[in-house]
């Protein structure tokens, strides 16, 4: 027990290192968020235009919301951690694995503070900005108090589960030198079915029930219908166990890859 | 000439190499693939709840994302060198090397780097291109192939000149500069819709500051005989050339620039 406890002061510890490192490139943020506005602008734009020909049963406000809490957290979506990549091509994960740690645990701290770090930096003025938008433009106030809070705890959950998708990732990469190719399909896969691409109430009704059950959907979408009152507050239990039920299940597959990968390591380089 | 001749032989020299590793090349080609392949279902899907966007049939729409995919990774295939590579090397101090050789700094730039993966997304972008036109109905005449040739010839160069602006920047002050992405990515993904979709201040930018409009869109509304804002045919054949004059500005610049240039390298 007593073991278990300093494990995971250790964990936070790591997580800590890895947020204040996360806080320093300032000016790369700035540009950042300035480019993800124009983007923003841009969506808005056009599902503007399309509405004004063919309006739909589910509110605009509700979709240029949907698009800024997108924009928002985008961070959080995208694969995060050169350094693992150089490690592992280098063979400089030796070191990692003489440390007294999980490696999966390690990593997933790692990832974890990342993902918080990053987004939060982001997100912080990009909401600002978004609620300063002329009406039409604007990212709208959440449905209700009650769904606010729905909606940020859904977040989080989403930020537990797409580190463990993360690390998924990761333990796929160390099988092959060069993981481009199947990074970009996993990315692929995260933009489409995340819905940072477009939004998932966009797509075709049928799709929806399908795809809303899928891990990708509980990362961003989930919080954010409840955010705008898409899922009523009846549903939020039945959302948020959906979402912690897949965190649970990819952990689960994240720490068994990774320990079979560490049965079978080949370090490169000498 | 010999200028052509050079850049042909990097390039033959190029493909050569990224070849020898068949298996990375092939998954990342591939990867190309599904991802364009994933921009065009949003397209795809919008189109199948939305119906249209103002008087842009579905067929229309593919037409003009068709032609922005074709000509913006057409650029990032042979002009790797300036669309990626560039800030690398000035970071790395790797430019110093091209300083030294009797040839001018672009030139050098552009042999030194091609991407053939993109050929997916152009095939994509070619796909999409011709659904649009055979929904839409094109009747093709020689006249309108050559616009759209020519279309895609000065959106190379308007693309170009683009990416050159991030160059520009990066010389001046090392980091490389996220900000210039707004027009390059931001004009791609903005300019797969036709110009009309936008209100006031994104038209203005993207007809007067990054000219994709002129470049594209006024020549593409022509051949779907939906003239863009009821201007005269012979408008199609001219705006265009706008890419080339934005190149030729950021060409001037582009050499400004490299005399303040000062080595980060050691």
């Amino acid at each position: 027990m007593m073991n278990r406890m300093r494990s995971f002061r250790t964990y936070g510890a790591i997580f800590r290192m890895r947020r204040r490192m996360e806080t320093q490139y300032r000016g790369a943020v700035l540009g950042g968020v300035i480019c993800q506005v124009f983007f923003g602008l841009v969506l808005i734009a056009v599902y503007r235009a399309l509405y004004a020909g063919n309006p739909q049963h589910m509110a605009l406000s509700a979709i240029t919301t949907y698009v800024w809490l997108q924009q928002a957290f985008f961070r959080m979506l995208l694969a995060s951690d050169p350094d693992l990549m150089e490690k592992i091509r280098t063979g400089a994960i030796a070191y990692d694995l003489c440390r007294p740690l999980s490696l999966y645990g390690y990593y997933y701290a790692r990832i974890l503070a990342q993902k918080w770090m990053g987004s939060l930096l982001r997100a912080l003025p990009m909401i600002l900005l978004a609620i300063l938008l002329p009406p039409g433009w604007e990212l709208a106030a959440p449905a209700s108090w009650a769904a606010m809070g729905c909606a940020a705890a859904a977040l989080l959950i989403g930020l537990c589960c797409v580190s463990a998708m993360e690390n998924i990732t990761m333990a796929f990469t160390m099988r092959t030198l060069d993981p481009r190719g199947v990074q970009a399909m996993m990315n692929l896969l995260m933009m489409t079915f995340s819905g940072n691409i477009l939004p998932l109430t966009l797509f075709p009704d049928r799709w929806q029930r399908v795809i809303t059950l899928m891990p990708y959907a509980q990362l961003l979408d989930a919080p954010i219908r409840l955010y705008t009152g898409e899922y009523a507050l009846g549903e939020a239990g039945r959302i948020l166990a959906i979402q912690a039920g897949w965190t649970v299940i990819l952990i689960g597959i994240g720490a068994y890859l990774w320990r079979r990968n560490q049965r079978r390591l080949i370090i490169q380089g000498g | 000439m010999d200028t052509l001749r050079l850049y042909r032989k990097s390039m033959a020299m190029l493909l050569k190499s990224q070849m020898q590793y068949p298996a990375s090349f092939l998954m990342q080609t591939l990867a190309q693939l599904v991802m364009e392949s994933g921009e065009l279902m949003a397209v795809i899907l919008l189109v199948d709840r939305f119906d249209h966007l103002n008087q842009w049939t579905a067929g229309n729409l593919y037409f003009f994302f068709g032609l922005m995919s074709m000509t913006f990774y057409l650029t990032e295939c042979f002009a790797r060198g300036i669309t990626g590579a560039f800030s690398g090397m000035v970071r790395s101090g790797q430019l110093d090397t091209l300083l030294l050789r009797p040839r001018g700094v672009l030139t050098q730039v552009l042999c030194s780097a091609v991407d053939p993966r993109r050929i997916t997304c152009i095939a994509v972008g070619a796909f999409s291109f011709g659904l649009g036109s055979r929904l839409s109905g094109v009747a093709w005449t020689a006249g309108k192939a050559l616009i759209i040739l020519e279309s895609v010839f000065c959106g190379f160069w308007l693309i170009m000149g683009l990416f050159m602006i991030e160059a520009i920047l990066c010389i001046h002050s090392v980091k490389s500069i996220e900000l210039a992405n707004a027009l390059t990515y931001g004009g791609r993904s903005a300019c797969e819709y036709p110009i009309d979709t936008f209100p006031r201040p994104l038209r203005l930018l993207f007809t007067v500051i990054a000219p994709f409009a002129l470049v594209m869109h006024v020549p593409a509304a022509w051949v779907l005989g939906k003239p863009l804002f009821g201007w005269p045919g012979w408008t199609a054949a001219v705006t265009p050339t706008a890419g080339i004059i934005l190149f030729g500005i950021m060409y001037l610049l582009f050499q400004r620039a490299m005399r303040f240039y000062r080595s980060t390298g050691s």
